[in-house]
């Protein structure tokens, strides 16, 4: 890819990543509804993964495995730590969801509403 | 040696998948094992932590790889008091809680048990680990675990106090997760040693956000102030041994992560002070919140709150001096805090609010308990011959060492409201009327819950008449603390290493 294209790409995937953080944001501080509140939490997480991969990501660079044939390609490889963080970030971001949608099921047994403004025994 | 730090991860981790696997052979074996490797992770803690004070920190390699590539663990005299303390308060919890739920279900028991050694297997990662990334991965084991155990109860307003809990602690995770991401990105290591040591050729404003981010991040755990909306609730819904373990060990290990930010990753100026404003603000507003609280575990929390933010001043101060208050600190608020708890927990045993009117006159009909938190309230706010004493007063000198005269006037002033809401209650429990209409049935604790009460006053008096038992220990790890480039040198250059 010619430089000046793979700039405005990077540039354009940072700003999505960034514009992601901020809807799911949007979505967990102002959403009434508990399961919105979720999907914003997994939104966010979401950006922040795709942030870190940008981070990582070099012009032209091929996936980072030694295989023959590519022994000397070590320089073009795009980082490959970045990634290990991601596949690690997206498990933990699977368990808190789970444990978030859980909760959810019991207040709604409990309360008979997903609404958070009528469960508010305690206070918030 | 007897055995190498990654034992203190790897083995609570490994009981606790365990658990639901001997449970089928003996469900006994669920409540057994938990306290087997709790008092093994102890000793193991204790006499590893003997032998860095002789010899220096251990560095450990995990998987071969060395540092600034792999992971590592450092057991430092720092690293390992915290540890201690944290494995020997695993192992109090355990022992009060050991016939918990013992008459009604097995199922709860068990899952019970599971999150107390994953929770208490994170925090010793928090500590122990040498690599941001694995620090961020604890954290999150800490908060899941957490979570589950706050909404134990399904009766109660649980699910509300855990989700709300959830909802901090994952927009607070993924602040920490973007702080690592812009540390990545500008220093391309996520070593701490190797972080400390590059540090300076960091952008200033990225150095800033990433350290807000961070504070933001770790600040949940550590309870400061604007975060720590949880802590209230969470504490309240939770069992009451678990409220002692999040006092304990998880706030302990937040308050770790957090100085070992401020002191040895960033170099930014200011951020001492900031610590010590932050810590003030804590302070101040959890101490005047405590004293309207009509619920005795809500006072608890508010209180544990305002304990951290005086750990917070007392780190703020910056001196050699101060880090040690602090530390002692840490320590005796790990050993009262429970203490008050557990007997907490006992002297409003069924009752539904949990309410302070409740408590009227029982130390008539529960009168070994009501002298435990008596005990409890008369050493958190520093009366003389009892271990709190001795905390609070080395952070006085700490300030004044300095010349914080004004500092020194706030804490005194807040001391005063801690001693009205403490003594507010001992007052009720002993010269007040027994309340007819009260739902707080009298009964006697179990024999374990005595004995594990009786280990801790049994240390408070202990720390209070003998202060220089402990004093020698906390020197050191302070030490440890101040001493940035040692620990670079220590990680990198890898003084006494071990590999596996």
């Amino acid at each position: 890819m010619d430089d000046k294209i793979f700039e405005i790409m990077q540039f354009g995937v940072y700003t999505a990543s960034i514009l992601l953080i901020l809807i799911g944001l949007y979505a967990a501080l102002t959403k009434k509804s508990l399961i919105k509140i979720v999907i914003g939490l997994s939104i966010v997480d979401a950006g922040i993964h795709l942030l870190l991969v940008a981070i990582g990501y070099i012009n032209l660079g091929t996936a980072p495995i030694f295989s023959p044939g590519y022994e000397d390609t070590a320089s073009k490889m795009v980082d490959p730590v970045p990634q290990a963080l991601v596949l690690t970030a997206i498990v933990i971001g699977f368990a808190v969801t789970a444990v978030a949608l859980s909760l959810v099921i019991r207040l709604y047994r409990h309360h008979h509403t997903l609404e958070i403004d009528e469960i508010k025994n305690l206070k918030w | 040696m007897v055995g190498s730090p990654v034992l203190l991860i790897a083995i609570p981790l490994l009981a606790a998948f365990l658990i639901p696997l001997l449970g089928m052979i003996w469900k006994e074996l669920v409540r057994i094992i938990p306290g087997l490797v709790l008092a093994y992770m102890m000793v193991l803690s204790a006499s590893l932590l003997y032998y860095v004070l002789e010899n220096g920190p251990i560095i450990e390699i995990l998987a071969g790889w060395r540092p600034p590539l792999g992971i590592n663990l450092v057991f430092s005299p720092l690293t390992g008091f915290l540890t201690t303390i944290m494995t020997f308060l695993g192992f109090i919890v355990w022992l009060f809680s050991y016939r918990f739920k013992r008459n009604v279900e097995f199922e709860p028991a068990k899952k019970y048990f599971i999150f107390l050694m994953m929770l208490i297997a994170g925090a010793v990662g928090i500590v122990l680990t040498g690599d941001i990334f694995n620090q961020f991965v604890f954290i999150e084991i800490v908060g899941i675990s957490a979570y589950a155990l706050t909404a134990f109860y399904t009766g109660r307003n649980a699910a509300e106090a855990s989700f709300k809990y959830l909802l901090m602690g994952s927009l607070s995770a993924s602040a920490l997760l973007i702080a690592i991401a812009i540390i990545y990105s500008q220093l391309g290591t996520l070593n701490m040693a190797d972080i400390a040591n590059n540090i300076h050729l960091m952008d200033p404003n990225f150095k800033v956000i990433a350290l807000i981010l961070f504070i933001v991040g770790i600040g949940i755990e550590a309870e400061i102030f604007p975060l720590n909306g949880w802590a209230p609730d969470a504490y309240t819904e939770a069992p009451g041994p678990i409220g002692a373990a999040f006092a304990g060990i998880v706030v302990k290990a937040g308050v770790y992560a957090m100085v070992r930010m401020v002191f040895t990753l960033f170099d930014v100026s200011g951020a001492t002070e900031f610590l010590l404003i932050i810590g003030l603000v804590t302070l101040i507003i959890a101490e005047t919140t405590a004293l309207r609280q009509e619920k005795l575990k809500r006072m608890l929390a508010y209180s544990s709150i305002g304990q951290m933010g005086l750990v917070f001043v007392a780190f703020g101060i910056g001196t050699v001096e101060g880090i040690f208050a602090a530390l002692f600190l840490m320590l005796n608020h790990a050993i009262i805090k429970p203490l008050l708890f557990f007997s907490g927990s006992y002297l409003v045993f069924n009752s539904k609010d949990k309410k302070i009117k409740e408590m009227n006159g029982l130390g008539k009909y529960m009168p070994m308990t009501a002298a435990f938190f008596a005990l409890g309230s008369f050493a958190i706010v520093g009366l003389p011959p009892f271990a709190g004493f001795w905390s609070k007063l080395s952070i006085l000198t700490a300030a004044a060492n300095e010349g914080m005269l004004l500092i020194i006037a706030l804490i005194l002033m807040v001391s005063v409201v801690e001693i009205v809401y403490y003594f507010r209650v001992v007052n009720r429990i002993y010269f007040f009327k027994f309340d007819k209409a009260s739902t707080v049935i009298p009964h006697k604790p179990r024999i374990n819950a005595v004995f594990a009460m009786a280990v801790l006053g049994i240390l408070i008096l202990l720390i209070g008449f003998y202060p220089d038992a402990v004093t020698g220990v906390l020197h050191k790890a302070s030490d440890d603390l101040m001493n940035t480039q040692q620990y670079i040198k220590n990680v990198l250059s890898l003084g006494q290493t071990l590999t596996n």
